[in-house]
């Protein structure tokens, strides 16, 4: 512990607070999540156990944040990931005006590239949201707070408990109780932050749990078997019925968006799991490669944290485009250079 | 002209999961960190381990023999005895325990021991608190009172040994390096026999292996081959001995099915494994309870003499000592002042 001196403090975590800090050694600034061993009867507990399992076996990915250290402090023990800004709750809030369509796709195509490498990696996230997803001083989006995750390649069938995910991003299934699911929870989740982007607002944004399943229902139509089979073999399916409700076309929900964008986001919320588009497939969808193109993270805000007004960088004097070899993107130093030095 | 492809779309699942896992090994703490180079360097480790105790218990009391100490044979005898008490707790379990979290508690036992004398940290207590937190890492989920009821032992000891488990659980996962997911032979098997039973068709009824690879997987847990060699090879070489067991020869398996025939180099290499697997099952033997019984003599006198209050000052994750008697209502714990000022 002596190896970082507290900057302050970030926020308060799923397991308790997280402080800004400075390795002493190297400089660098990251974020300690302590995790407090509460006098639990059940001793560390399972969120703990899930997060550092998750994110101990997955390789580097410039998406996912990355836990840089495990050390064990007094009563507990403490996890040390790299430091981000904002997130992007924080950047939908923040944002003066919606966010502009190809800041969406930039946002969108990060995210989706984290999600893909997670369930390449046989986890799934569970609790995909704008907090949890972190956003870096330099712009880029980094899918954060696994302590829900867990590998899903696990042999046999388990259930697994349905109480997961943050109400307004949690699938269909889950709200029917299913106690066995997949990576598609994620994929809805994905849905669900792609439609908060365009409107700027949450798109089921239910109150309690049945009212959640209400708010989903009223957008895509009150589900039978013929639309979502596996719908009958959910727990909760006989618990409650709801009359019979034609589906709101998607475009009324998310209006003045491109054909495109409400073409993939119909592909994330479908009531069947397994027909939601996969997160490697999604990247490959024409919504990223019609113009506007995705935004470079140095188009996008960086908003500061707590709430500070969010201020947009110079924009480069170029249009960006992703076929552009990297090279041909960096300013020479030569041309700035009497510039720079007029301007100190 | 396209023709369908013939195999069903289930195989080609299963094929992806298997291909799967295998990326997960490749890239996992086990295989990085967990996967030693050989027998002697596993040695070296124990060697260390014990010699570093013996010193730590011999420094500063002048005239004290070391006769008392256990060497590392003595401690691999005593290790084998609690091994073998792990696995026995783990099969009769109830409600009844998942194969992967028995080979995680396993395995997380024997990766403890690689660093860590048996005369320090107690074989009895580290072998509960493997198995307990391997059912939580394994979502096995079961709580911690349903864990100690499964003891053969009144509440009152079934109560210490919970306290037990909780003090130890964190210096467990420390000395596990935070690396908590294992992966176990029994998933690679399952792929092997699928892919028997839908590329190998020399072989009539793959399943007519299961049993006797079963066995040998059982036996291969009390072994160093998980330390030394990755799932799938062991696993591999589970289904082989099988077959080889019942007289039949899948040298073709390997040269066709798995495409080695041309590659001599890598073919050679799998031969050389297997053989050094199957020598460390074929080899093993349980200890002999004779000896157990005066290693274990002596274990306890080194843990009563030199290690009384092992517990209290181990109690690494916890302040106090009654921090299991039903303090419900105890106060979240927050960073305080005197955190950030030791920091």
């Amino acid at each position: 512990m002596d190896q970082y001196s507290i900057l302050g403090r970030i926020g308060e975590g799923a397991h308790g607070i997280v402080f800004k800090a400075k390795h002493i050694e190297t400089g660098e600034t990251v974020a300690l999540k302590k995790v407090a061993l509460r006098k639990l009867e059940d001793g560390i507990p399972n969120q703990a156990l899930r997060e550092i399992k998750a994110l101990q076996e997955i390789e580097d990915n410039q998406y996912v944040v990355k836990l840089k250290n495990v050390f064990p402090h007094g009563t507990g023990f403490v996890l040390v990931f790299e430091y981000m800004l904002s997130d992007l709750s924080e950047v939908i809030r923040n944002s003066q005006r919606p966010l502009t369509e190809s800041q969406v796709k930039g946002y969108m195509m990060m995210l989706l590239k984290g999600v893909a490498f997670c369930h390449e990696n046989s986890i799934m996230h569970r609790d995909l949201k704008p907090a949890n997803l972190l956003i870096s001083s330099t712009g880029h989006l980094k899918i954060a707070d696994f302590g829900l995750a867990r590998l899903f390649s696990n042999e046999g069938e388990r259930l697994y408990s349905h109480q997961v995910a943050t109400r307004w991003y949690r699938a269909p299934e889950l709200l029917y109780g299913a106690r066995k699911y997949d990576e598609g929870v994620d994929l809805w989740a994905v849905g669900c932050i792609f439609g908060e982007l365009l409107n700027n607002s949450p798109l089921f944004p239910g109150e309690n749990d049945i009212e959640q399943l209400c708010c989903v229902l009223r957008v895509l139509g009150t589900p039978n078997q013929h639309v979502w089979p596996e719908i009958t073999e959910l727990p909760d399916y006989n618990k409650i019925t709801f009359k019979e409700n034609p589906p709101i076309p998607l475009e009324e929900i998310v209006p003045d968006t491109s054909v495109q964008a409400v073409d993939l986001l119909k592909r994330f919320l479908v009531y069947p799991s397994k027909q939601r588009i996969g997160a490697s497939q999604a990247l490959l969808h024409p919504y990223f490669f019609t113009d506007p193109l995705p935004a470079h993270h140095s188009e996008l805000p960086i908003p500061q944290r707590g709430g500070k007004r969010s201020h947009q960088r110079l924009q480069p004097p170029y249009e960006f485009s992703v076929d552009r070899p990297l090279h041909e993107s960096l300013v020479d130093p030569g041309l700035i250079q009497g510039h720079a030095w007029g301007c100190f | 002209m396209f023709s369908l492809c013939p195999c069903s779309p289930l195989s080609v699942e299963e094929e992806e999961l298997q291909c799967k896992d295998l990326i997960m090994y490749h890239n996992s703490s086990q295989r990085k960190y967990w996967t030693f180079e050989n027998e002697e360097t596993l040695e070296k480790l124990r060697y260390q381990a014990n010699q570093k105790c013996c010193a730590k218990i011999l420094s500063g009391k002048a005239g004290l023999s070391e006769s008392l100490l256990l060497d590392p044979l003595e401690e691999d005898v005593v290790f084998k005895h609690y091994e073998k008490r792990l696995l026995d707790f783990c099969a009769v379990f109830k409600p009844a325990m998942p194969k992967s979290v028995v080979g995680t508690a396993n395995m997380y036992f024997r990766r403890f021991y690689v660093n860590n004398s048996l005369m320090e940290y107690h074989p009895r207590t580290i072998m509960l608190t493997c198995t307990y937190l391997a059912c939580k890492v394994d979502e096995f989920n079961v709580s911690s009172w349903q864990f100690v009821g499964n003891l053969q032992e009144p509440p009152a000891g079934q109560e210490r040994a919970l306290q037990q488990i909780l003090e130890y659980e964190l210096l467990l996962i420390q000395q596990l390096s935070f690396h908590l997911v294992v992966h176990n032979p029994y998933r690679p098997m399952e792929g092997f026999l699928i892919d028997l039973k839908t590329r190998y068709v020399a072989l009539e009824n793959p399943e007519v292996l299961r049993k006797t690879a079963d066995d040998f997987l059982n036996r291969a847990t009390m072994t160093d081959v998980g330390l030394l060699f990755s799932p799938s090879q062991i696993a591999l070489t589970a289904v082989l001995n099988s077959a080889s067991r019942a007289g039949l020869n899948m040298e073709s398996y390997l040269t066709e099915c798995m495409g080695l025939r041309d590659d001599k180099e890598s073919l050679s290499k799998m031969i050389d494994s297997m053989r050094r697997i199957k020598n460390h099952v074929k080899k093993y033997e349980p200890p002999n309870p004779e000896d157990v019984g005066a290693c274990k003599q002596k274990l306890e006198r080194v843990h009563a003499e030199f290690f009384p209050n092992a517990s209290s000052k181990r109690k690494r994750g916890y302040e106090d000592d009654d921090h299991v008697t039903k303090q419900h209502q105890a106060v979240e714990e927050e960073w305080t002042d005197e955190d950030l000022e030791s920091l």
